[in-house]
């Protein structure tokens, strides 16, 4: 297992081409990591870059690509790329088909690399030996890495490396990513041309062979598919189910025709003939490992049996996983408010410091009020993130995160999603914006979307502001039972986010994103400790996307909706601004800061942000709200909990905690100038909550849907969704309520 | 493994199995593209799986099968069918 890999060029007939060459000015080497899910290929991939990673995704799709810089032992570089984790080249998802795209040379911006680096979890060959030998076959330069060695020793399970070599016709190499075992041979044999193998596994069976030929001699000769891939291609396109659109493009339309109707041809002349290789490949496998096992270990892993008795257990398995989501919640809720408390005055601060510096004027309001206060609102969201997507790491790389799926998925199937959805789900209790990013753990992409757009249904952290001062204001705070009125109105606003996003759910399902009845299969793999470096690599690698692509599209919106709430300045302030001079010059503070608020609520009223508020007005109306609600429903686009500071603005009250009882009194005690009647009675209240639970207002959840799903159309429809669902609802609820004779 | 001659009044559906009961691959009824898909998994005929337990709903099923694990729906797992092992 330590023997050196390259003492031996050449051994078992199989050619290192020559010493590395040392071509210091020539572009880097492209070396692509592929393998199984859970080979612990990203192990491997963060042991050799480090830091030197970049994530973006590929054109057009929502797959992430990672790609990462390594030194190696010549001194050339090498450009490496995790693929994603994929069982086959015949692709089940997005993920797998990106991996055939680059493979076949039909993906144009990421050309086939110059090697591939196969991961196999050496613990678990048969299965993972599958994709290997689909890659083999392709011809390409390919190394066979054995990942997780220490684990395999440690079962007694014993690897004739130079056998599998022989049987397989490509490099070798036993290495543990985890503790750096075997990297240094590995960095040397990604150093080396190495020549394909010439290994074929398959036989085609006669019939499908002269469909192949035929099919072969249609294709377009393009110089990126291997002589020897081209039969590959040929089954990939006579496997087509007709949604594969990158197969489509690559081919001349008449050539995937013939091939749908060739593939009916043989479905009557050879039913068995669409997984004749599958079980070709497998036999191989078997003949290959009994003479490359020299000791096949113990077969049962004790210390799964015994977690996974605890953990999958009837009562106990779900009891643990809802005290485990509660506690992860929970933290996210906790452990997040002291840091986005001190973000939040750290940015207050800074704000106060530029505000001292500059003279005023328009272009200091801009960078404080704007700019600052903007990439404020979007930094505080980063603590929320870093820790949800620490707990979610820890809780996929220890193994755990599947059985959570398991349990759940019974529950999900009822909505037609499956059990990778609820964590996403309940994440968003806490922010929609770690949730939908959260969802990339679903593979199937109608069931993706779906999550993404039901997600900000659930009432998060930032709509519990607006709830407190709402129920504080209007709902009576009365025992019924053992529970309070504000209690269970609180409640109700998280049931109905539930309960529209399960409706939500069922109807996208059945109409926009219906479509194949999908294969729920999951590996359950076997309970491992997290790489902690690999953790945190990917709780920066979040926090940092989330900062450079919500954070652009997040500040962008806060500068115009700041824009909006200052210009023009139309009221006549400069009566209240001189009164407020001699207050100061003769020392009442107090009436100076009443002044300041009345300044700052003429502003807001007279800006565009108030002429909107007012011109919405007609369209709320209906749903019990005035135009100062409409403003406060204008500025609640840049967060939701601004609501609460823009009606102590509108109210002129100041918005710092203690302030919050009179602005309760302001609410309940709001005169109607028009009637000379109260503004706002509890029904006004419970509609406006209930809007607040249903309608998209949020736009920097907008603005990572945008990112996640790779389109504008997507986060529109959400945008429309949404909006549309809370006017009725709260069209319903005022209504509703009035005819029931609650409107006063 | 495959050495086991076809009995088809033996066989069973994987779903039916009891925990802890074993049986191997006869056949996959399941629409091509999905049976393709199992078999690449390594579910191909011959292979012989152990239901491991049924999710705390009874649903889905966990079972083993070349070393590893995989969690399977009922309405995918009745339409492979299991002779005794």
């Amino acid at each position: 297992m330590s023997r050196p890999a390259d003492s031996a060029p050449g051994r078992a007939g199989l050619a290192l081409a020559g010493e590395p060459r040392p071509r210091t000015a020539a572009a880097p080497r492209r070396i692509a990591i592929l393998g199984n899910p859970n080979a612990g290929k990203s192990t491997l991939f963060n042991a050799l870059t480090g830091l030197r990673q970049k994530v973006g995704n590929y054109p057009g799709v929502t797959v992430e690509k990672k790609t990462g810089l390594c030194e190696l032992p010549s001194g050339r570089r090498a450009e490496v790329i995790d693929l994603p984790g994929s069982y086959s080249l015949q692709p089940a998802s997005p993920d797998e088909r990106i991996v055939r795209d680059v493979l076949l040379g039909l993906q144009d911006d990421t050309p086939p690399p110059d090697l591939i680096v196969f991961v196999v979890d050496a613990t678990n060959l048969e299965r993972n030996l599958y994709l290997a030998l689909q890659v083999v076959e392709l011809g390409r330069p390919m190394v066979l890495a054995l990942n997780m060695m220490d684990a395999a020793r440690g079962r007694g399970l014993e690897i004739d490396e130079g056998a599998l070599e022989r049987q397989l016709g490509v490099p070798v190499i036993g290495i543990s990513a985890a503790r750096g075992e075997g990297l240094g041979h590995l960095r040397r044999l990604m150093d080396r041309d190495v020549e394909p193998s010439n290994r074929h596994f398959r036989q085609w069976p006669a019939h499908l062979k002269r469909v192949l030929d035929r099919l072969e001699a249609r294709l377009p000769r393009h110089s990126r598919l291997p002589e020897r891939a081209r039969h590959d291609f040929a089954l990939a396109l006579l496997l087509d189910d007709g949604e594969d659109d990158a197969l489509a493009r690559s081919v001349p339309p008449d050539a995937l025709d013939d091939a749908h109707t060739l593939a009916r041809r043989l479905d009557t002349l050879a039913p068995g003939w669409r997984s004749d290789d599958v079980e070709g490949r497998y036999e191989t496998i078997q003949t290959t490992l009994a003479s490359a096992v020299l000791a096949p270990g113990r077969q049962r892993d004790r210390v799964r049996e015994s977690i996974d008795r605890v953990l999958t257990h009837r009562v106990f398995g779900p009891i643990i996983f809802i005290l485990l989501m509660g506690a992860v919640f929970q933290s996210v809720f906790a452990w997040a408010q002291p840091a986005m408390d001190l973000i939040d005055a750290l940015v207050g601060r800074f704000g106060q410091l530029v505000q001292n510096v500059m003279p005023a004027g328009p272009l200091r309001s801009l960078i404080v009020d704007g700019v600052i206060a903007g990439v404020g609102t979007t930094l505080t969201f980063v603590p929320q993130i870093a820790i949800l997507f620490f707990f979610l790491s820890v809780l996929e790389d220890t193994g755990y995160m599947a059985r959570a799926a398991f349990i759940m998925d019974r529950i999900m199937g009822r909505v037609g999603l499956s059990g990778r959805a609820f964590i996403p789900l309940l994440s968003s209790f806490a922010c929609a914006i770690p949730g939908i990013m959260a969802t990339r753990t679903i593979d199937n992409r109608r069931d993706r979307i779906t999550t993404i757009l039901i997600a900000p249904f659930m009432s998060c952290s930032a709509r519990l502001p607006v709830y407190a001062l709402l129920i504080g204001a209007f709902i009576p705070n009365r025992w019924v039972g053992f529970v309070t009125l504000p209690g269970i109105t609180l409640f109700t606003m998280y049931f109905i986010g539930i309960a529209a996003a399960i409706a939500v759910a069922w109807v996208l399902k059945r109409t926009v994103l219906s479509g194949g009845k999908p294969l729920y299969v999951m590996e359950l793999p076997p309970y491992r400790m997290p790489s902690w470096s690999s953790v945190a690599l990917g709780v920066r690698e979040r926090v940092v996307l989330f900062v450079q692509n919500a954070g652009t599209v997040i500040l962008a919106i806060t500068v115009v909706l700041w824009f909006l709430a200052s210009y023009p300045h139309g009221g006549d302030t400069r009566a209240l601004e001189a009164q407020r001079a001699s207050a100061l010059a003769s020392g009442h503070t107090e009436q100076a800061a009443l002044l300041n608020r009345q300044i700052s609520g003429t502003v807001l009223e007279n800006s565009f942000a108030g002429r909107v508020g007012r011109f919405i007005e007609p369209a709320i109306a209906p749903l019990g709200f005035d135009w100062r609600i409409g403003i406060g429903l204008i500025t609640s686009l840049a967060a939701r909990e601004v609501m609460v500071s823009t009606m102590a603005t509108v109210f002129n009250i100041g918005d710092s905690p203690h302030d919050v009882v009179p602005l309760r009194q302001s609410l309940r005690n709001a005169i109607d100038p028009r009637t000379g009647r109260k503004a706002y009675s509890p029904l006004v209240g419970i509609s406006l909550m209930v809007f607040f639970v249903l309608a998209c207002q949020c736009m920097s959840t907008v603005a990572v849907v945008r990112r996640e799903t790779n389109s504008w159309g997507w986060p529109i429809f959400m945008l429309v969704m949404m909006n549309v669902l809370a006017w009725l609802a709260s069209f319903a609820v005022f209504q509703g309520g009035r005819l029931l004779g609650f409107g006063a | 493994m495959s050495d086991t001659v076809s009995r088809p009044d033996l066989e069973r559906s994987l779903d039916r199995l009891a925990p802890g009961e074993s049986g191997v691959i006869a056949r996959l009824d399941c629409e091509p593209a999905i049976a393709r898909r199992l078999m690449e998994l390594g579910l191909v005929p011959g292979t012989s799986v152990l239901l491991i337990r049924r999710a705390p709903l009874g649903d889905p099923l966990e079972l083993a099968a070349r070393g590893m694990h995989l969690s399977l729906r009922r309405s995918e797992a009745c339409l492979i069918h299991v002779s005794p092992s």
